[in-house]
């Protein structure tokens, strides 16, 4: 980037809100993935006057932008690949409007996740995606992966709740999509193009949420398997029980080790558990459906079945599970996190490829998921200081792609295509799919400025 | 090849195991304050790996990232990994200063300590009118901040214990010297030596310390050994206090702030909230509080270097206070007391103390108003 490109940028924002030193730069370079390159310079922005400006400069001047909320991606997403300029918006933090009366929350994109549901919280509403970075993560960085969370099978993900934005197109133009109405069939759904667009298509600074109210009462149950495929039988009879849990996690045997081995810990090694929980108003509704669900736990051959009576003891049941994160990290000194989504019938399926490649690749890949809605978070666990890890694990994930899109699963439920996967996306998609999301680049960005090099858009 | 720095020896493998989840951003004060990434611990790490990778070096510009860190160590509690960045940060500093480059204001309380008995170069210590080095049961050891800043606090203190009848003596005290190991250089020997000598002197077995950091250098630093070997026990003001019963209480609403070095470092949580309950039955806890408490950020050399910012974020550990609506605001550290009392704005009408001292001011106004329970 020339010397008069970062002082009209620094003039644009001010110098308080304009960098290029070196540590700036190296601590830009990467977010959760482990792409990784520096950028030229970055920027935080505080309204979108200022994204604009900068966008039109970009237009000019032929640099990179690649909008950044608190770089917790997974899949090689706010990295400035080819250099240019990281954008980052978690200054513009501010939450503007809670309308309980029309249930919505409007937003700036650097809102944190949890600020959100903290604010949320006296009003007994919440947003329900929760991801599991949600102390960190953006709401701008939500919307721009279609983020999930362990509650996607009753809740659904983010883009069930985004019914507005502000969009500052590539080349400079300030937009609205969508309507703060509950419901709208007014013109092509455009809210709905800009979830899960990765940065690549606009720079989101401003955005109306969909809120819920928040069932008070809850009750939890925990069921071990001695069967992969049983706990997975047992997850669709429930899917499609007519019950609705509003969280359904699963973690397998290599995980429970990882957990064990790492915090000391002494959870049973079975093959499966599950932990479910139901939600509801009435004490009544909640303990009908969790009956539900432990009969079809039982019925399905659980080895046993734990349920909450207390709050202590709901927590003790998610221990293991909410334990994995952390333990798996430190199972070695990486960790790759898949995040494939197959269809609900297909789990059993897709948990049985995952050991059989564990095993063909004599690689550690204890693995969790949102069972309940078929997302499955295989975490490849290696020594990458070791090439032939490193390539044992790149082996392994094209394996394990394929067959997952082969038996109808998706390359990401919530992480997104990034870098990580954009070389697999002709995998998952037809010619003429791939060259309409093109075109749509094209047409929208045609400088390609905006977050060049994710999703396969290029090609 | 270049040469392996100290630091990699030890930390080179953690410094790898950062998988830049980011999830320090939810409690680095420092990023907190600023929104930098380059100031929070993922920053420091991704640093440090380009470091140790040739791909930068240890310089003048990292400075102000690797000497801006509080050791508040609320990044290490909560890491996934768990990466012990204040260790790490600890190991770098020395690395950095070892190759001549350093903050000047830690070049400076070096110097300082070179020549002088405290970090502040000021050699006319308060004398709190106490016999000192006399034969004791008790030593009381102060602390700089005590006794050349906060020596309004530590006059209270002492009356508490002249009230308690404790039999303790004051020392010639010199700094613990501890804080040189923390911006990059050794512990000064001869104040060390002269610490000892003093303690050892009076026959006392337990040392009382007002000050939590000089808690952690006496039981930690291998350089104090000689006073375990002697026998000698070292506790916080707070363990101390907390077997006491008082018949004095207060109705209004107090907060209490965990300094990191009482708290997390130390795991001091219970005792300073036993004394607290004893006195005042309107406590509240602060939003963060325990291991989820806020730096006030005058740790870890950042009061000396990056004022602005030291000040700045005891600013919005003060903003947790009022939105409790507290009266009182006690911390059991005088270096927080300190940053805290500095950074207070006039609108912001609580008083900060520390326990000890706020306890005094009760048990003063009870003698004034005798029979009076409530009061303060
Ligand atoms: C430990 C861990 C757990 C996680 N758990 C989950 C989980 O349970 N569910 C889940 O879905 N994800 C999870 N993630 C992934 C990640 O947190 C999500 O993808 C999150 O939505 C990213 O938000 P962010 O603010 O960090 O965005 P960033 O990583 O900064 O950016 C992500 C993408 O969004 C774009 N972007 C950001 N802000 C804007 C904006 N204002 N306008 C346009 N584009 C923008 C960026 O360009 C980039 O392409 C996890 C990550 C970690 C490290």
């Amino acid at each position: 980037m020339k010397d008069d490109v970062k002082a009209s940028l620094r003039e644009l924002v001010g110098d308080a809100n304009y960098t290029d030193q070196l540590i700036d730069l190296i601590a830009y370079s990467k977010d959760g993935s482990e792409h990784r390159h520096r950028p030229d310079a970055a920027v935080w922005v505080e309204d979108s006057g200022q994204v604009s400006e900068i966008l039109k400069l970009a237009n000019r001047e032929k640099f990179p932008v690649i909008p950044r909320g608190a770089g917790t991606g997974l899949a090689g997403l706010a990295v400035a690949q080819s250099g240019g300029l990281i954008m980052d918006m978690s200054r513009m933090n501010a939450i503007r409007e809670i309308n309980i009366e029309d249930r919505v929350a409007v937003v700036e994109p650097g809102v944190v996740y949890a600020d959100l549901e903290r604010a949320l919280e006296p009003h007994g509403f919440f947003f329900p995606p929760d991801p599991a970075s949600g102390k960190v993560c953006t709401l701008g960085g939500n919307v721009a992966t279609n983020a999930g969370g362990i509650k996607g099978a009753k809740y659904g993900t983010t883009k069930d709740y985004v019914m507005a934005l502000e969009v500052v197109l590539p080349e400079g133009r300030v937009i609205r999509t969508g309507s703060r109405c509950m419901k709208t069939s007014s013109g092509y759904d455009l809210t709905r193009l800009f979830v899960g667009s990765e940065g690549t298509l606009g720079v989101v600074t401003e955005i109306t949420l969909k809120i819920n109210p928040r069932p008070p009462l809850s009750a939890t149950a925990m069921a071990t398997f001695d069967d992969v495929e049983a706990a997975g039988r047992a997850v669709s009879e429930i899917m499609h029980s007519g019950i609705l849990p509003s969280v359904l996690e699963l973690m397998d045997r290599e995980g429970l080790r990882a957990v064990n081995t790492v915090t000391g810990a002494d959870f049973p090694e079975v093959e499966a558990i599950l932990v479910a929980e139901t939600d509801g108003y009435t004490e009544e509704e909640t303990v009908y459906q969790m009956k539900r669900v432990v009969d079809i736990f039982k019925k399905n051959g659980a080895r046993s079945v734990k349920r909450a009576k207390s709050r202590e003891e709901a927590e003790a049941l998610w221990a293991a599970r909410k334990a994995a994160g952390g333990a798996f990290t430190r199972i070695n000194n990486n960790l790759f996190v898949e995040d494939l989504s197959v269809p609900m019938s297909r789990v059993p399926e897709a948990l049985k490829v995952i050991s059989e490649i564990s095993g063909k690749y004599d690689l550690r890949i204890p693995t969790v998921g949102h069972a309940g809605d078929g997302n499955l978070h295989p975490c490849i666990s290696i020594d990458a200081r070791d090439p032939d890890q490193v390539r044992r694990m790149h082996e392994a994930s094209a394996e394990l792609y394929e067959k997952i899109v082969a038996m109808g699963g998706t390359l990401t439920g919530e992480h997104g295509i990034g870098l990580a996967k954009a070389p697999f996306m002709s995998m998952e998609h037809e010619e003429g799919t791939l060259a309409l999301m093109r075109s749509l680049k094209r047409v929208m960005d045609p400088n390609n400025i905006l977050n060049p090099g994710k999703m396969a858009l290029d090609g | 090849m270049r040469q392996p720095y100290e630091f990699e020896k030890k930390f080179g493998d953690q410094i790898y195991r950062c998988s830049s989840c980011g999830f320090c951003r939810a409690v680095c004060p420092v990023f907190g304050l600023t929104s930098r990434p380059a100031l929070n611990a993922r920053g420091k790490m991704l640093i440090l790996q380009e470091v140790l990778e040739g791909r930068a070096e240890l310089s003048e510009e990292l400075v102000d990232t690797l000497f801006q860190c509080t050791t508040c160590a609320n990044c290490s509690v909560h890491c996934p990994s768990g990466v012990e960045v204040p260790e790490i940060i600890k190991a770098v500093r020395k690395d950095m200063v070892g190759s001549g480059t350093c903050h000047p204001a830690f070049a400076g309380m070096k110097e300082i300590l070179d020549r002088h008995t405290n970090i502040y170069g000021e050699d006319e210590p308060e004398d709190f009118g106490r016999e000192r080095n006399r034969r004791a049961e008790y030593v009381y050891f102060i602390g700089c901040v005590g006794q050349y800043r906060e020596d309004e606090a530590t006059e209270e203190t002492l009356r508490l214990l002249d009230r308690l009848e404790v039999d303790y003596t004051l020392i010639d005290e010199v700094c613990c010297s501890g804080v040189l190991e923390d911006v990059g250089f050794q512990m000064n020997q001869d104040l060390v030596d002269r610490n000892v000598r003093a303690i050892l002197a009076t026959g006392a077995k337990t040392v009382i310390t007002g000050c939590p950091y000089c808690y952690r250098t006496f039981n930690n630093k291998p350089r104090y050994a000689a006073l375990k070997e002697a026998g000698v026990r070292v506790i916080h003001i707070s363990q101390f206090l907390k077997d006491f019963d008082w018949d004095v209480r207060t109705d209004k609403v107090v907060t209490y702030h965990d300094p990191c070095d009482l708290g997390r470092h130390t795991g001091i949580y219970e005792e300073p909230r036993e004394t607290i309950r004893k006195i005042a039955p309107n406590f509240v806890e602060l939003p963060n509080a325990r291991a989820e408490a806020v730096c006030c950020g005058a740790g870890g050399g950042v009061r000396a270097a990056f004022a602005a910012n030291s000040i700045a974020m005891a600013r919005k550990r003060l903003e947790e206070v009022e939105s409790v609506g507290a009266d009182v605001l006690l911390t059991d550290c005088n270096s927080c007391l300190h940053n805290l009392a500095n950074a207070k704005l006039r609108r912001q009408k609580f008083k900060v103390f520390t326990i000890a001292q706020f306890l005094n001011r009760l048990l003063d106004e009870a003698r004034v108003r005798p029979g009076a329970k409530e009061v303060a």
